[in-house]
């Protein structure tokens, strides 16, 4: 397969090739609220969940992260927005 | 019996002693209740992500248990009526990640 930085003009509308899922990558099952480091990287500096498209998680993972995140936005553990 | 773990932030008008005092409450309401305690984890004194009651730091604890759901709900009521418990949350975790 081509490297993707030399595509033909022809390919550049067509989508691109998923990432993969970073949890699903490592593995990871459970998503736990209490482990910031796993959830940091996910938010951007406004302190809001990341898009799927940026960060490549899958639909399931996803889904889990909001939960997870929004627990510890709950517990105060991250905060809701910054400004 | 269900495994549940629940978390307690404890506002910091009171001192760390008392703060500890009212978790190890906490978990004697827990064992009055026939609940099985299997780990517990005391976080101490964390900025809080943004301000709750005109404050910005509180206590954190975890306990992780094992009880019967009426057990939990006891434990919740309980905890609503403290005046040092500010929030808390409960919830089952289906599989654990254990870090080592």
């Amino acid at each position: 397969m081509p490297p993707r930085s030399a595509a033909k003009p022809k390919d550049r509308n067509r989508p691109r090739k998923p990432k993969p899922c970073p949890f699903c990558t490592q593995g990871i099952e459970y998503i736990d609220y209490k482990d910031l480091s796993t959830l940091k990287p996910f938010l951007n500096e406004r302190a809001k969940i990341k898009a799927r498209r940026t960060s490549g998680v899958c639909a399931k993972d996803q889904k889990m992260l909001a939960a997870a995140v929004k627990n510890a936005r709950e517990m105060a553990l991250i905060p809701y927005t910054t400004r | 019996m269900r495994r549940y773990e629940i978390m307690v932030l404890m506002t910091d008008r009171i001192d760390e002693e008392a703060a500890l005092a009212a978790f190890e409450k906490a978990k004697k309401i827990l064992s009055d209740q026939g609940g099985n305690l299997l780990e517990e984890a005391w976080w101490g004194k964390r900025k809080l992500g943004y301000e709750i009651d005109k404050r910005d730091h509180g206590f954190y604890g975890v306990l992780d248990f094992e009880a019967t759901s009426d057990a939990v709900n006891e434990l919740e009521r309980q905890l609503k009526i403290s005046d040092d418990v500010t929030r808390f949350k409960t919830v089952r975790p289906e599989i654990r990640v254990r870090t080592a």
